[in-house]
This record gives C-alpha cells, sequence and structure tokens, in this order.
C-alpha cells in the first residue's frame, strides 16, 4: 500500500515536469499541420528537425545565442565575486546590522523592473553601458546577488568552523584558509549559485529587451516576438529555449544533490 | 570552473567583438512575428541601400526607449517604424524629426494625399511617410458555405445575415463556430471601434450611447449566443481556423493570413459585414518616421526612399499581409493565400456602402484608456448580460473625461467637431 502510494507519488512528479516538455517537443518536431490536431499522436508520424532548423536558421540567433552566453557567464561571475564574500561574512562574522542586511539584500527584489526601465536606461547611457552585455549582466547580477549572498551564507555556515580553525593553528592566514579548507567543502553548492545565477540570466527578458537594441540576448531577442508567431514555431522557439538550461541542470545534477544534502543536514 | 568560465568568456568576446559595424538601427512595431521579421531581414532589408539592423520591439517600449535615448544624449535608433496611433505620442514627446523635404521628394509616389495628411499627425510637418497599409476581414471555412442564408452574398454580407449564417452553422453542428479575436492580445476593440459602431451608429465617440447603440449592443449580444465561447481567448484567428475551432472568423488580416496560405482551397475571405448605416471598416495605416537626433538621418531617408518604391512596397506584401500605399500593380502570380486576402481588401475598400473609420486621432498617450472603454462595455453587456443603457450612460462618462483631457475633435466617421469631440 505504501510503495504503491510512493509510486504513485513519483509517477505524479515525474509527469508534472515530463508531460509539458514531451507537449513541446512533440509541437516542435511533428511541423505545422499536427500542431493543430487534436486529439494528437503518441508519436509524431514524420518527426523532423525542419522546424528547428528554420528557428535557428533565423537571422541574429548566433548573434543573439553569443550575446546570451556572455551575459549570463558574466553574471555568474558578477553573482560569485560579490556574492561569496558578502555570504561568508554573513555566515562568519557577527556584526551589527546583520539581520537588517540580510533583509537589504532581499529588497532589491522588491522593486519591478519594469518602473525601473526609463530611469536605468538614461543611467546606463551616461555610463556608457547601454546595449552591452556588461550592462545587462549588471542588470542581472542585482537579480542574482540575493539568493547567492544567503545561500552561500548556510552554505558557509555547514561548513564546521573548527576545521578552518585547525587550518589557523597549521600557519595559514585567514585568506588562504578560506581558500584552501571552506572553499573547496561548499565547492557543490557554489556550483548551484552559480547555476542559478546563469539561468536568471538566461531567462529574464525585461532588461535584456530594454537596454538593448542591437546586442539582445536571446530570450529577449526571441521571446518579444514569439507570443506572436505561428504556433509551431512557438514550439520550435520555446524548445529551443529550455534546452540549454535543461543540459547545464543535468551536467551539473550531482552537485545540486549535495547542496541539498548539506542544507538539510 | 572559474577557468571554464574565463575561457568562454574570451571565446564569446572575441567572436562578438567585431559588432555589425555601423548600421543603422531600425526599430519597428509592425513584423514582429518571427517569420515575418526574417523576411523583413532577409529579403526587403538585405536588399537595401544601406547595412540595417532590424529591431523588432513592443510598442509599449518605444516610447520608453526613445524618451532614455533623448535624456542619455546618446542615440541609436534612426528609423521608427509603427502604426499611425503609436507614432503619435512620440511626436508629443518630441521625438520625431519632421521630414517635409523628403515629403516632396516622394509626391510622385502616388502616396494618397488622404493618407499623407495622416502623416501630420496634426502638426504643420510632416512626421511620417505612410508605409504600408491593411485592414480587418473575415474568412469563413467552406464547410460553413452551406448554411449561408438564401440569397446572402458573401461579399455583401450584414450583420443580419451573419446572426443568421452563424445560428444555422450551431443549429446543424451543434457548435458555436462563430470566431473574434477577443483575448488579451486580440484586436477587439478595433472591431467595435472601426466595424460594429460604425456599421450601426454611423460614428464612434457622438454616437456611443444614442438609441442606435443601445439596440446594436442588444443585438450583438444576441449574436454571441452562437459565437464560440473560447474567444475570448483568442488572440489570432488563424489558429483556431486552422484547428477547426472556429468556421468563420474576423481579424486583422495579417492575423489571418497564415490560415489563408497554408490552406487555400478550405477558406474564403470577404468583407466584414454591413449594419444600416454603412459597411463600417478601419484602414490600418503604419508609417516610418526619423528619430529626433537619429545617428543615420541620412542613411533613415534613403532608406525610406527605398521602403516606399512599388517594387519594395510589392516585395512587402508579398511577404508580410500589408498592403502597398503607393501606386503598385501587385503581380498576378501571387500565392493563392494571398490572394485571397487581397481582393477580400479590395472588396472592403471600394463596396459601394464602405465607411471608413480611422484609428483614433489625437488622444495621444489615452489610447489605452480610449480602447477600454469600449472593451469594458462589450464585457459589461456580452459577457456579463447587463442591460446597455445602463451601461452605456456609465461609460459615457469615462469617455466624455478622455475626451474633454485631451481635446480631440472628432475624426472619421464622426461628423468635423469645434474642439474636443462631443458624447452625444
Amino acid at each position: 500500500m505504501r510503495r504503491s502510494l510512493y509510486l504513485a507519488g513519483v509517477t505524479m512528479l515525474c509527469a508534472w515536469t515530463l508531460v509539458p516538455i514531451y507537449f513541446l517537443a512533440l509541437g516542435a518536431l511533428g511541423g505545422r499541420d499536427l500542431v493543430n490536431t487534436f486529439p494528437k499522436p503518441f508519436w509524431p508520424g514524420s518527426a523532423s528537425l525542419s522546424t528547428i532548423r528554420d528557428f535557428l536558421a533565423i537571422d541574429g540567433v548566433t548573434g543573439a545565442t553569443i550575446t546570451s552566453v556572455e551575459t549570463a557567464c558574466l553574471c555568474m561571475l558578477f553573482s560569485l565575486i560579490l556574492g561569496l564574500p558578502a555570504g561568508y561574512a554573513l555566515a562568519r562574522f557577527s556584526f551589527r546590522g546583520a539581520n537588517a542586511y540580510r533583509l537589504l539584500i532581499l529588497l532589491t527584489r522588491a522593486f519591478p523592473v519594469a518602473i525601473l526601465a526609463l530611469p536605468l536606461t538614461v543611467g546606463f547611457i551616461r555610463l556608457g553601458v547601454y546595449d552591452t552585455p556588461l550592462g545587462v549582466s549588471l542588470v542581472h547580477t542585482a537579480l542574482a546577488l540575493p539568493f547567492a549572498v544567503l545561500v552561500s551564507s548556510s552554505l558557509f555556515q555547514a561548513v564546521p568552523r573548527e576545521l578552518e580553525e585547525a587550518a589557523w593553528v597549521f600557519g595559514c592566514s585567514k585568506l588562504q584558509a578560506a581558500r584552501r579548507v571552506v572553499l573547496p567543502l561548499a565547492l557543490p553548492g557554489i556550483a548551484a549559485i552559480a547555476i542559478f545565477a546563469f539561468v536568471i540570466s538566461w531567462n529574464e527578458v525585461f532588461a535584456a529587451s530594454v537596454l538593448t537594441v542591437r546586442h539582445r540576448t536571446l530570450t529577449a531577442y526571441l521571446l518579444t516576438v514569439l507570443s506572436e508567431s505561428p504556433l509551431h514555431v512557438q514550439f520550435a522557439g520555446g524548445f529551443v529555449l529550455i534546452l540549454p538550461t535543461v543540459a547545464f541542470i543535468y551536467l551539473v545534477r550531482k552537485h545540486l544533490f549535495a547542496m541539498w544534502g548539506i542544507s538539510n543536514r | 570552473m572559474i577557468r571554464i568560465v574565463t575561457s568562454v568568456l574570451a571565446a564569446t568576446m572575441a567572436m562578438s567583438l567585431p559588432a555589425r559595424a555601423e548600421d543603422l538601427v531600425f526599430l519597428s512595431t509592425q513584423l514582429r512575428p518571427v517569420e515575418e521579421a526574417q523576411k523583413m531581414r532577409e529579403i526587403i532589408l538585405k536588399a537595401g541601400p544601406v547595412l540595417t539592423t532590424y529591431v523588432a520591439d513592443f510598442p509599449q517600449v518605444v516610447p520608453t526607449r526613445l524618451a532614455a535615448e533623448r535624456e542619455g544624449g546618446k542615440h541609436t535608433v534612426s528609423l521608427v517604424g509603427g502604426l499611425h496611433g503609436e507614432l503619435q505620442p512620440l511626436v508629443t514627446a518630441g521625438d520625431l524629426m519632421p521630414m517635409d523635404v523628403l515629403a516632396a521628394k516622394l509626391a510622385g509616389r502616388g502616396i494618397p494625399p488622404a493618407l499623407m495628411e495622416l502623416g501630420k499627425l496634426g502638426t504643420a510637418h510632416q512626421m511620417y511617410i505612410p508605409w504600408m497599409q491593411a485592414t480587418y476581414i473575415m474568412v469563413a471555412n467552406k464547410q460553413a458555405l452551406p448554411f449561408l442564408p438564401k440569397g446572402a452574398d458573401i461579399n455583401a454580407l450584414t450583420f443580419d445575415q451573419l446572426a443568421e449564417w452563424s445560428a444555422a452553422v450551431q443549429a446543424s453542428t451543434g457548435k458555436r463556430m462563430l470566431g473574434f479575436p477577443a483575448g488579451p492580445q486580440g484586436l477587439m476593440h478595433r472591431f467595435f471601434e472601426g466595424f460594429l459602431y460604425p456599421s450601426y451608429t454611423g460614428g464612434v465617440v457622438s454616437t456611443f450611447k444614442s438609441a442606435e447603440a443601445e439596440a446594436m449592443w442588444t443585438q450583438f449580444a444576441a449574436l454571441w449566443k452562437t459565437v464560440n465561447p473560447n474567444s475570448t481567448s483568442y488572440n489570432f484567428m488563424q489558429e483556431p481556423l486552422l484547428a477547426g475551432d472556429v468556421w468563420i472568423g474576423f481579424d486583422h488580416v495579417a492575423r489571418m493570413l497564415d490560415a489563408l496560405r497554408q490552406k487555400p482551397d478550405q477558406f474564403v475571405a470577404f468583407p466584414a459585414p454591413a449594419g444600416p448605416k454603412g459597411r463600417g471598416y478601419m484602414p490600418v495605416i503604419a508609417g516610418l518616421a526619423i528619430a529626433q537626433g537619429a545617428p543615420d538621418a541620412k542613411g533613415a531617408e534613403a532608406l525610406i526612399d527605398y521602403l516606399s518604391t512599388p517594387a519594395t512596397q510589392i516585395k512587402m506584401a508579398q511577404t508580410s499581409g500589408f498592403f502597398p500605399v503607393v501606386t503598385a500593380t501587385l503581380p498576378d502570380d501571387l500565392e493563392p493565400g494571398l490572394k485571397l486576402a487581397v481582393a477580400a481588401i479590395a472588396r472592403t475598400q471600394s463596396a459601394p456602402d464602405a465607411k471608413p473609420s480611422l484609428l483614433p486621432i489625437g488622444l495621444g498617450t489615452q489610447g489605452g484608456a480610449f480602447d477600454k472603454i469600449y472593451l469594458d462595455t462589450f464585457q459589461r453587456v456580452v459577457l456579463r448580460g447587463e442591460k446597455p443603457r445602463a451601461v452605456l450612460d456609465r461609460q459615457a462618462e469615462g469617455l466624455k473625461k478622455i475626451m474633454a483631457e485631451t481635446g480631440a475633435p472628432c475624426w472619421l466617421p464622426d461628423k468635423p467637431s469645434q474642439g474636443p469631440c462631443p458624447v452625444e
């Protein structure tokens, strides 16, 4: 009885994520006609990559992909550079206003980007980062940072202080101890932070489309137009857009589970 | 990890650095769908006189972007393409450059004077050059044709006949097969402003709460009983038409073209129905304007010149579902789906009882609020079943306020007014 309940639960959860992806794939591979037929066959009679190929052949998709990767990597880098020290400080040092600081960090997500669009764009033009991957990645970093700080602080908290102290005893400076002892232990979690930063940047549309003209990220370049395209193109676009994130998460799944292991301890 | 990231970064930077050099940025709210934008880039602009980056954006984003570039003092956008109503607020904000010289140069292209006049947007100068036009038509599945009421000419349908037709289809199939694009991104408000109101009341603003309007809403609410209830989620009619959920549909021609193109043998296209006051129809006009402070104004002028040559305009018609504004004869070997659309548009424009109704003029940023008046009236009368009289009186207050605030004089089909258009 319990076992069958368990299995049913697992099946439900798998279906929850897999069925939409399956329909997406079906729409993307089945071509124009299949999209409008209902009920849909389980397996498309003539699966072809032609829709996806057409989609990828669209002018500027390659450029936008490069910009997207660039922006997402920069965002990842900034989130780590800024987020890890902040998280470390929150975990290891008790300082006045630590709790207020925690809250304040979350506040960066409280302002809707839509309201900030005009002043942000004007500011970016004056700074000279308008229409550059760097500029977009700065906004994305602001969005990803709360997550990076809070998660890394709980990560560092989970690394026993005694290990760090032992390293000091054996002659490490504080920086060395952090780098050689704490960082490797927290690495899986850090990988997860990096992924989330990457995914947040990859998926973000609004800032990316307001702050750029020539150098659009893939999501901004396509999503602004995708909602008004014929269905089969929408399916192909959706399919192409989720592939990198799915692949990325698949590659680092071990680290992800490891992180949840730590924080559950 | 970090090494991988840095090497990826270095690689992508290296690849993207030789950016598309000094190209001209063409910001457009039209031809956004992937396939159309792609054709615009590949077929039209690649053969153009200047290297162009075509950026398609939502209408809401365009004023923000131009305002930001003006305040920030760095301009990237040279050419702006948009609908008449979308260009209007840009003039108010001072983001467009007058282009009288270019207008004089293009005088021989045969753009109708009325359209050129629209391009002044109420100023003394030419603010945009008409680019392309379209309108709304109806498309029906051939399976619906046997149910046409006796003696009805599909090309000269009335609203009464449409109701009869749709009811007959429903009686036979058991399904509600008439469809309207009343979804969140649909263009349903244009149906009221450009088709239903003019056809029944002969006006849009001044006749808003007239007795004719009351009768019209009562009839439309009755018609809605044969309309597919999913209509409130349809944004584009081409999908439900192709899927067979709808047999008779009304929408912007560009939003049904895909159905006509894919299955030209299965569909017919025809003008929207007529009411007691004529066959209301709304021409849709897109224009090309040059941004104030454009980094490449000369290039933008050259591009406008190129885009308004008859040859380019014909190519546009073949790829996009928008039609020429200049004198140009479409070739006979048009693809069959396009041919259907062209014929329906031509019949709409040349119908003896045609009653052209322009897009709202002079409402500036209140355009959205204006549309909402009509959509709210529709929601309350038709979807929620409230009494038309009470709703019209209530909504008319909001409409009066908008007209008083903007001071917009009447536009076609309302009679010209001194001062703001009155709601009688």
